[in-house]
């Protein structure tokens, strides 16, 4: 029984991926959650320049739905002063895979072309942030721009490219469709979803930005069926990465089976000791495993189309 | 019902039922929450929601029941919008969150501090009072003048109890000893050579030059220290903006108090924060 996963080209060790998001500010976070046995991990989001984010509270639970409401609005500290983190990553052997964001084309292309000569395993394009009043999910819901972007970037670097779409879209069949033609070398499904919180008493929005996206149990079976949809479309054509409130192990074979080649996990490693959580994810997927008779983990992907 | 601890949720509405002047530019709040809790634990912290203004991380000073003090000094437009609160005004609290101080027994409790970091000593100094055997605590605390010493009234009313020794100073000497409390530290380090483990919350620079002191003496037997002074989003290790390198420890969760051994592994303590943007700078 084998945990080797291959994403594309990409060789992973197991499919579990830290999701951009959740502990990916400083290289020291992100190789925490890898040594503690992850395939590979993803970083927060990083632009052109600096961004200070949205005001505080940006990031709270809801503890009723096991989910988490964030407003963040993309704080990083650029992609000049990030890069020393990744280049630690890189010395200390971290598969990393950078996500990327930037409010337009012009922005996009600075920052892959400032990031492109590090030992990046992939850029993951951020199309799809809803915290911001440009850029993010404006870009992610026309088909048109993300293949222009998409397109794009892949001249520019023979780097991987996944494209992670945002759940927020009438017809996300055909955002990945342009992802696809842009020449996009993996599908993430899905981002959080658009949310907010109200406080009755004081009858304010809590979240300092008002609105904010949704992540954690809640999304899952939102993420289930988009994974679904996209395997069923384009299963045949490219790999597909699920996403979106895994919090137990068993949320990782209903990803699989929907025709998830490898997951990505952020709110509950976020929410509890990323160690804890990782063993007890790998013990579950074991256990199944065995039960079910599967050598691999490319067995389970997409078993529930039948 | 009286739960464990208040639940990892969105912020729970408390209202304001006391608001007096602690010391110069800083006030103390009691809020009153809609849930019981058993306790607090001294060195834990709240995030706390001022309506339309800003959340911010705080200590806990005291908590009874479904009373929870503060202290509140005014560091930015967050701590301000709170000082301009009155009484009856709601705002709202997530918490409690991170790891306590754990005293042992059997050992002097040094509890040192300064500036708001005499709030989570506060909370100490009452748990440790709360013990069936008699402790031997000694507080020491320093501010620039008189007026900025925090809970002043309070650990002095202690001390004249005979229920803690105070240690107490200035820089202009305007109350007890001019000087700073290092000074004090070192002599009763140096006088006592029974086992004592020291707990020290305020500015790092300052936890950091008292770590090194710390380690000069053999009877330290260890120090605890709270690093909650740093940006803090979520509270609960989501979002790693407090996290430090090179251990990836986040200050939330990990922490906010750290033992010896650990401080000793993290290379940013006394020497680098991060910013709102995730960016390192020095402290």
């Amino acid at each position: 029984m084998s945990f080797d996963t291959e994403v594309g080209d990409i060789q992973l060790r197991n499919p579990l991926i830290l999701a951009s998001g959740v502990l990916g500010t400083t290289y020291s976070t992100l190789q925490r959650t890898y040594e503690a046995g992850l395939g590979a991990v993803i970083t927060k989001s990083i632009g052109p320049r600096s961004r200070i984010g949205n005001p505080n509270p940006s990031v709270f639970a809801l503890q009723e739905i096991r989910s988490v409401i964030n407003s963040v609005g993309l704080a990083n500290p650029g992609y000049s002063i990030f890069r020393e983190d990744i280049q630690i990553l890189n010395e200390n052997k971290i598969p990393t895979i950078v996500s990327i964001f930037g409010e337009n084309k012009e922005e996009f292309l600075e920052v892959l072309n400032g990031l492109k000569d590090l030992s990046v395993l992939a850029f993951e394009l951020n199309l799809s942030c809803p915290n911001t009043e440009k850029g993010g999910t404006q870009i992610g819901t026309d088909p048109e721009l993300v293949k222009e972007i998409v397109s794009m970037l892949r001249k520019e670097t023979e780097i991987p490219l996944w494209v992670k779409l945002t759940p927020n879209v009438s017809n996300i069949l055909e955002i990945a469709d342009a992802a696809i033609k842009g020449g996009s070398d993996a599908l993430v499904a899905i981002n959080t979803l658009k949310a907010m919180v109200i406080d009755i008493q004081t009858k304010m929005p809590v979240l300092g930005f008002k609105r904010g996206g949704l992540s954690g149990a809640a999304i899952k079976p939102i993420g289930i069926r988009y994974v679904y949809d996209l395997y069923e479309n384009f299963g045949d054509k490219i790999p597909i990465i699920g996403v979106g409130g895994i919090y137990r192990g068993e949320d990782i074979i209903e990803y699989l089976l929907a025709g998830a080649t490898a997951v990505e996990i952020g709110t509950s490693l976020g929410v509890a000791y990323p160690e804890n959580m990782i063993r007890f994810f790998q013990m579950k997927i074991k256990k199944y495993m065995k039960e079910h008779q599967f050598n691999s983990i490319k067995e389970i992907t997409g078993g529930a189309h039948r | 019902m009286t739960k464990q601890t208040l639940p990892n949720d969105k912020p729970l509405m408390g209202k304001i039922i006391t608001k007096e002047l602690e010391c110069e530019d800083t006030y103390k709040f009691l809020i009153e929450l809609p849930i019981k809790a058993q306790r607090a634990l001294p060195g834990q912290f709240i995030m706390l929601w001022v309506p339309g203004v800003d959340e911010f991380p705080i200590g806990i000073a005291g908590f009874k029941e479904n009373i929870l003090e503060v202290g509140i000094a005014k560091m930015g437009p967050g701590t301000e919008a709170m000082i301009n609160k009155q009484i009856g005004d709601l705002v709202g609290v997530r918490g409690f969150y991170g790891k306590p101080f754990k005293p042992p027994q059997d050992v002097n409790h040094l509890l040192i501090g300064g500036g708001f970091g005499m709030t989570p000593l506060k909370l100490l100094t009452t748990t440790l009072l709360e013990k069936d055997s008699k402790q031997n605590i000694h507080v020491f605390e320093g501010a620039r003048t008189k007026d900025r010493l925090m809970y002043l009234d309070w650990f002095q009313d202690l001390h004249d109890k005979d229920l803690i020794t105070f240690h107490v100073c200035t820089d202009d000497g305007s109350y007890g000893y001019q000087g700073f409390p290092t000074v004090d530290l070192e002599n009763f380090l140096q006088e006592n050579q029974t086992p004592s483990v020291m707990y020290v919350a305020g500015p790092e620079k300052m936890m950091k030059a008292i770590f090194n002191i710390g380690k000069k003496y053999s009877n330290v037997m260890d120090m605890q220290m709270s690093l909650a002074d740093r940006y803090m989003r979520c509270g609960f290790g989501a979002c790693s903006y407090c996290a430090v390198d090179p251990t990836g420890w986040r200050i939330c969760v990990d922490g906010p108090v750290f033992n010896t051994e650990q401080l000793e592994q993290i290379s940013d303590f006394g020497l680098y924060k991060r910013l709102e943007s995730g960016e390192k700078v020095r402290i």
